[in-house]
């Protein structure tokens, strides 16, 4: 294995990065002090030429980003925080605010210097409650030492909706409206939160800038591969040996982080599908995991990078139901907002239950496909194709089990699948809507 | 509410250039004020702290899973059952508190002690399955760990 | 000027300004953008529906149409020509119908429904939705007036943004997520706004229906009649919706000047005191046992006879609510047939803001807007109230000079406060002075018709500043062209006569006017021309049946000093005043044309020599602005106030009567709009109310010399201090002053 230096975990493994003391005791705020000695757009610079790109999902470049932030509007300049992480597979955010708050604190404040703010917010999702309460305890040891030099940081708390980790929706939230995309153009650079330029970053993105400004950007660049340097938090989870979060450089292939790093798939079983990118993005099979992950390589491979959230699905689980349990997840998340999500969803769901359930036809096989297409591509936002990349993607992979469905008129697990009677949220509303799954 | 509750509203009020962001953290407030769900009349008194709606108060409830808008019991037991929980055996964790409250998820038990409710992602995949507990993470729960768990909330 | 941008739409080129929509650049091209979320009135574009999916050249996915402007060189494809755009439209509407109910036969908005049309054009033949739809309990009742089918309903969030974003009312709101939205108000209870009935035509389908018109009529039965609302002085266009020869619906009709085709549900509800259960339709005269009908020709032949017996000895009491040429026909007779030319107005009224005239659209444009006055815009002039919320939404500063405003004044400290204004010394007046687009708007009694903000105006040099102008919100609908037509009918100076021997009251606001029943007391025989019994009944001794606005052709000049064209959208039960005022007239020698288009003519050659009646159209222009003349004294006088009584008993508080937009003979004939009518309360201040040992929703006993009304208190944290405001219609005797105490 190559080496693995550490950037977002680093100094984790002997100290509590989440006391100040200890955090400078790493060299924590020394960056930041270099960084205000610089004039922001040397800061900015450095980012850009780091090629920083997203941790949070869509991997655009960081300094590229703020590039685009409007000048001159008479306005403030608005930097956000994207804590919400809430992707099923994805807990590595959460790592991040655990243990090492004052990484993301120094980040934002280098970032805020960069940019020309004095504003931040960072929106964390609501169920984060300890990671929230470690957040607050930093960033009052921030206040008192005198750190924050004029920039004020207020901690934003969620309330659990997946869709105000799409950043429009986000900023919607945050203003105190239902957390509904928005349509772009505008774009949040220019027309962001309250109707100001806006600059918005994952949480693991903005960490990452102590250490960019602290490596410089030439050794930061050599970390990973050239398309998308440093490294990433890659989570593990579902049927591997060894679940948990994982730092290692962009570029490191699946195979490595379910074998080498993961110890494999739980219990000996066989690997049957794995889907790489946190569970909106399209599977991949047991002969995929050769690829890479960093943003180029995934997508080469038909995927995506998204998360860098790695679930590992072993033989005994029915993939119609796996689908089925995705499809009702984003049929839980839709904000409702647009047309296809809202009702695509839902009739997905009600396509993948019926299939589970061996009442499908063939034909029904046809209209699930036809009908994510007829969302792709076409909602508002990311959810309404999030909700379809499961589930077409299962079908076209796994094609033969979901038709055996149809063809033995039932699950060709007969109750033995390891997912088997799940119950999802959907079934369980408090406050019912009447027949608001009708089957 | 109480005049501090209504007092924490306005103090956070003053965190944002616009009052109407206070919203989700005042309906917090409220909710917790109401023994953890928030009856129409906590709409009322959040909308008079913010200079809003009752009905815009209500529209926001409504949009996040966090905010209960029936009552819901002492103890709030979330298991989540997305799909890394329920690949390492969320179902069977779920079925274990059901069996031990005498209720099923999404209900509350009979002496309004318990409300056991699947949950989607908790964030904590790769300690699955996950069990929240009062909005207090228990990483991995195992069936076998629910009775105990159980025990200690009822003081057992 | 915009530059222009050159694009194509299905193949058409087309040249649109920089900053155009797709939708409308589409249009420009004739080509269709079906859109069903997409209303600029609303504000931003929320791209909700995707029914406007359009394939752009070097874009993959397919654009939602509604959210883009245009971009030189754009090659924008729609169903037309792109199989990708129609298969995205064909999918948006086939998502559409998943859920929708295929009710249209017994649905209100078949056959003018954008659904329905959609889908016949662009939507799927058959559907592959299987599985039961989402059902709900329906219709729900949203109010008295709305009704609301939730299955029907497609979520594009028009109405919910207008409420939120247009009449900011936050009322009608989306509750839950997902699949599981829904519209709603809080807790059932009903959608309680002026302006609540604008969401029936802002929804695509049959999900918000008028409660007055469901079943009522379909598309191919009705007729749409363009006329003039005069429910208040804005003129609002609109359309009436005939059946059978009854009015069945008003809609809005968008004058972009004017309402910019919204509409307040006075304007839009009040149309079933046509059918009042008691409409006058036939003369009545006075004897033995009452009233009692009698023939035409008699009531004629009464009318002489009181007017003979009267001489000049006669004061004409004016509603403000007659056209042009109902009052000029009125003074005709009365003035130049019978020498009778004393007439009182509810209201005074001046020509002085001709100089500061803007289109009431230009107060959206506005930077900085200061209002006047004792009264609430919206209980004045609704529209003029969202168009000053569309100033603050786009940045205006809006301050109200009120007893509830930003600047707190005390009741009939407006004038005042415009002197302060005026000084040199002020803070705001100097605002006033710098701004390029600065608006003066005075809302509440004691405007002299507009002469008092007119002169602030002239002093702050509003009339060498075209961005800069200023309203005067009259009380009534027409007022200024009644009181010229009046004044116009005759050349020579009135004077009020004593005795009174015969006393004319002209239409139901007169009629209902305590004012005008105390000018009754002192006159010896009194003539009611008016629409209801009740208003007759006890004090006329001739009453003739009037017509109703929706009735009537003429002309009514609205506050901007607009002449616009009422239009006769059903025959009335009786005849129009014109033709027996035309028969009445021979008999005293005046000949006067009984229709309204000739006594237009004739009214034109002495007020609107430029203006013939075609010039007025369906979208009448606004007349330039004048010089600035310093206001002569009013053209009419102001009724005194019911008479003082000596007043041993003090209150502390001053009582602010204030007249409600849900009021008046009209509205009280509707009982769908009860639920509209103001409150039976009284606001008090949050230091009167704790003096008084006073909370929110307590019985309370306002109490004056010798009268008391019970009241709900509303404790209002906007109220000015010494203040008990009670709606006209709650306020009963009570005097000047009053005292408020808990209720036992």
């Amino acid at each position: 294995m190559a080496s693995n230096p550490l950037l977002l975990t680093a100094g984790t493994e002997d100290h509590d990065l989440t006391r100040l003391d200890e955090y400078r005791a790493v060299g924590g705020y020394d960056a930041l002090a270099r960084a205000r000695a610089l004039e922001p757009q040397a800061v900015m610079d450095e980012v850009t030429a780091a090629t920083v790109r997203g941790r949070g999902g869509a991997g655009f470049p960081m300094g590229r980003k703020a590039s685009l932030l409007a000048k001159d509007t008479g306005k403030p300049v608005y930097l956000v925080v994207n804590a919400d992480e809430s992707e099923p597979g994805a807990f590595k955010d959460r790592d991040v605010m655990r243990f090492t708050p004052h990484r993301l604190i120094e980040g934002c404040l280098i970032t805020a210097h960069g940019i020309g703010s004095t504003s931040v917010f960072i929106y964390i999702r609501g169920e984060y409650l300890h990671e929230f309460e470690v957040m607050r305890a930093a960033l009052e040891e921030t206040r008192r030492a005198g750190l924050l030099g004029g920039v004020t940081i207020v901690l934003h708390r969620g309330a659990g909706a997946y869709i105000c980790g799409e950043e429009t929706a986000l900023l919607e939230s945050l203003e105190g409206s239902r957390g509904q995309p928005r349509p772009r153009p505008p774009f949040p650079p220019v027309t962001g939160l309250y109707n100001a330029p806006t600059q918005i970053n994952n949480v693991s993105t903005i960490a990452l800038v102590p250490k960019v400004l602290e490596l410089g950007a030439e050794a930061f660049s050599k970390i990973g591969v050239p398309s998308a340097p440093g490294t990433a938090v890659f989570s593990l989870s579902g049927n591997v040996a060894q679940p948990g979060n994982y730092e290692r450089p962009l570029g490191t292939t699946i195979r490595e982080l379910i074998y080498d790093i993961g110890g494999g798939v739980a219990h000996g079983r066989e690997l049957k599908a794995v889907i790489p990118g946190g569970s909106s993005v399209p599977v991949l099979t047991p002969d995929e995991i050769d690829t890479p992950m960093d943003y180029d390589s995934i997508q080469a491979a038909g995927s995506f990078f998204g998360s860098a959230a790695i679930i590992v699905v072993d033989d005994r689980c029915c993939m119609v139901q796996l689908a089925l349990r995705a499809a009702q997840f984003y049929m839980h998340e839709s904000c409702g907002k647009c047309t296809p999500c809202r009702v695509g969803t839902r009739w997905l769901v009600q396509l993948l239950t019926k299939i589970e359930d061996g009442e499908a036809a063939r034909t029904d096989l046809e209209l699930l496909e036809n009908v994510c297409d007829r969302m792709l591509g076409r909602s508002l936002c990311a959810l309404g194709d999030f909700a379809v990349y499961p589930v077409s993607s299962y079908l076209r992979k796994y094609r033969a089990e979901f038709e055996a469905h149809v063809t033995g008129a039932a699950c060709p697990f007969a109750g033995d699948s390891s997912i088997e009677g799940i119950v999802a949220p959907i079934a369980q509303h408090a406050h019912p809507v009447p027949e608001i799954v009708g089957g | 509410m109480r005049p501090e509750a209504v007092a924490e509203i306005q103090r956070i009020r003053t965190r944002y250039p616009r009052s109407r962001s206070a919203v989700m953290d005042a309906l917090r407030i409220a909710q917790a004020e109401h023994g953890g769900w928030l009856p129409p009349e906590s709409f009322r008194e959040v909308a008079d702290a913010l200079d809003v709606t009752p009905a815009y108060c209500h529209s926001i409830a409504s949009f996040y899973d966090m905010y209960h808008l029936e009552p819901v019991g002492e103890h709030l037991v979330e298991v989540c059952t997305n799909l890394s929980c329920a690949l390492a055996g969320a179902q069977a964790v779920l079925d274990a508190f059901a069996s031990e409250l005498g209720v099923h998820p999404g209900g509350t038990t009979a002496d309004g002690g318990f409300t056991l409710r699947a949950i989607e992602c908790a964030g904590g995949c790769g300690r699955a399955p996950v069990v929240v507990v009062d909005h207090v993470y228990h990483e991995p729960v195992r069936p076998e760990d629910v009775g105990e768990l159980v025990g200690r909330l009822r003081g057992e | 000027m915009a530059e222009l941008v050159s694009l194509t739409v299905d193949d058409r080129a087309v040249q649109v300004p920089a900053g155009t929509g797709l939708v409308e650049a589409a249009q420009a091209a004739g080509v269709e953008i079906p859109v069903f979320c997409y209303e600029p009135r609303l504000g931003p574009p929320v791209g909700a529906c995707r029914m406007c999916l359009v394939e752009i050249e070097g874009i993959p996915k397919l654009q939602a149409g509604c959210t883009l402007t245009v971009q030189e060189g754009m090659v924008i494809r729609t169903a037309a020509t792109s199989e990708k755009a129609a298969d995205g439209q064909e999918s948006t509407l086939e998502f559409i119908l998943v859920n929708h109910p295929l009710d249209c036969p017994v649905c209100d908005k078949g056959g003018e429904c954008p659904l329905q049309d959609l889908t016949f054009r662009y939507g799927p033949g058959k559907t592959r939705m299987t599985f039961p739809k989402l059902t709900f309990d329906k219709p729900i009742p949203v109010s008295p007036l709305i009704a609301l089918d939730r299955e029907r309903c497609i979520l594009c969030y028009r109405c919910t943004r207008f409420s939120e974003e247009v009449s900011e009312d936050g009322l009608l709101v989306a509750v839950n997520r997902g699949a599981r939205s829904l519209i709603a108000t809080f807790e059932d209870e009903p959608y309680r706004s002026p302006f609540s009935g604008n969401v029936i035509e802002l929804c695509p389908v049959g999900a918000l229906t008028s409660t007055l018109y469901r079943f009522e009529g379909r598309p191919w039965d009705i007729q749409n009649v363009p006329t003039v609302c005069t429910g208040c002085a804005v003129g609002c266009n609109v359309s009436a919706t005939i059946r059978e020869g009854k009015v069945k619906r008003i809609l809005s009709r968008n004058h972009p000047e004017i309402d910019r085709g919204w509409l307040c549900d006075k304007g839009r509800f009040t149309y079933p005191h046509l059918r009042a259960r008691d409409r006058v339709t036939t003369p009545l005269r006075r004897g033995p046992e009452g009233l009692r009908e009698i023939t035409w020709d008699e009531a004629l032949d009464a009318a002489e006879e009181l007017m003979r017996e009267a001489g000049t000895a006669v004061v004409t009491a004016l509603s403000g609510s007659e056209t042009t040429e109902l009052a000029y026909a009125l003074g005709r007779v009365l003035r130049s047939g019978l020498g009778a030319h004393s007439a009182v107005l509810p209201e005074a009224t001046s020509d002085a803001l001709d100089a500061f005239r803007l289109p009431l659209s230009a107060i959206a444009a506005a930077e900085l807007v200061v209002v006047v006055g004792d009264d609430p815009v919206v209980e004045r002039a609704p529209i003029v109230d969202l168009w000053i919320k569309e100033a603050a939404r786009r940045g205006a500063d809006v301050v109200t000079c009120s007893p509830t405003g930003d600047v707190q004044t005390q009741p009939g400290g407006g004038a005042a406060l415009c002197g302060e204004l005026g000084a040199r010394g002020s803070k705001l007046g100097k605002r006033l002075r710098a701004a390029e687009r600065a608006v003066l708007v005075w809302s509440g009694p004691g405007g002299g018709g507009g002469a008092r903000i007119a002169e602030l105006a002239h002093e702050l040099g509003f009339a060498e500043r075209p961005g800069c102008g200023a309203f005067h919100l009259p009380s009534t609908p027409n007022a200024r062209a009644v009181a010229a037509a009046w004044s116009a009918a005759a050349d020579a100076d009135e004077a009020g006569p004593a005795p009174i021997r015969l006393l004319v009251v002209s239409g139901d606001e007169a009629a209902a006017d305590p004012s005008v029943r105390a000018l009754a007391e002192e006159a010896e025989r009194v003539v009611v021309i008016t629409m209801f019994h009740e208003l007759a009944g006890g004090w006329a001794d001739l009453v003739l049946p009037a017509t109703a606005s929706l009735e009537r052709d003429g002309t009514t000049m609205n506050l901007e000093g607009r002449l616009q064209r009422l239009r006769r959208t059903v025959l009335p039960p009786c005849p129009d005043e014109l033709a027996w005022l035309s028969k009445l007239g021979a008999r005293f020698g005046v000949s006067l044309a009984p229709d309204s288009a000739g006594v237009y003519e004739e009214l034109a050659e002495r007020l609107y020599r430029d203006l013939p009646l075609e010039g007025l159209g369906l979208q009448a222009p606004l007349p330039a602005r004048h010089g600035y003349e310093p206001p002569a004294p009013a053209t009419t006088e102001v009724p005194a106030p019911p008479p003082a009584t000596e007043e041993p008993f003090v209150g502390e508080l001053r009582l602010q009567r204030y007249s409600a937009l849900f009021s008046g003979p009209a509205v009280e004939r509707v009982p769908e709009l009860r639920f509209q009518r103001p409150e039976r309360e009284v606001e008090l201040s949050p230091a009167d109310a704790e003096r008084r040992g006073i909370a929110s929703g307590d019985t309370v006993l306002v109490r004056s010399n010798g009268t008391s009304v019970e009241l709900r208190a509303r404790v209002s944290r906007k109220l000015v201090e010494g203040v008990a405001r009670v709606a006209g219609e709650h306020a009963g005797e009570l005097h000047a002053t009053v005292e408020v105490v808990k209720a036992s």
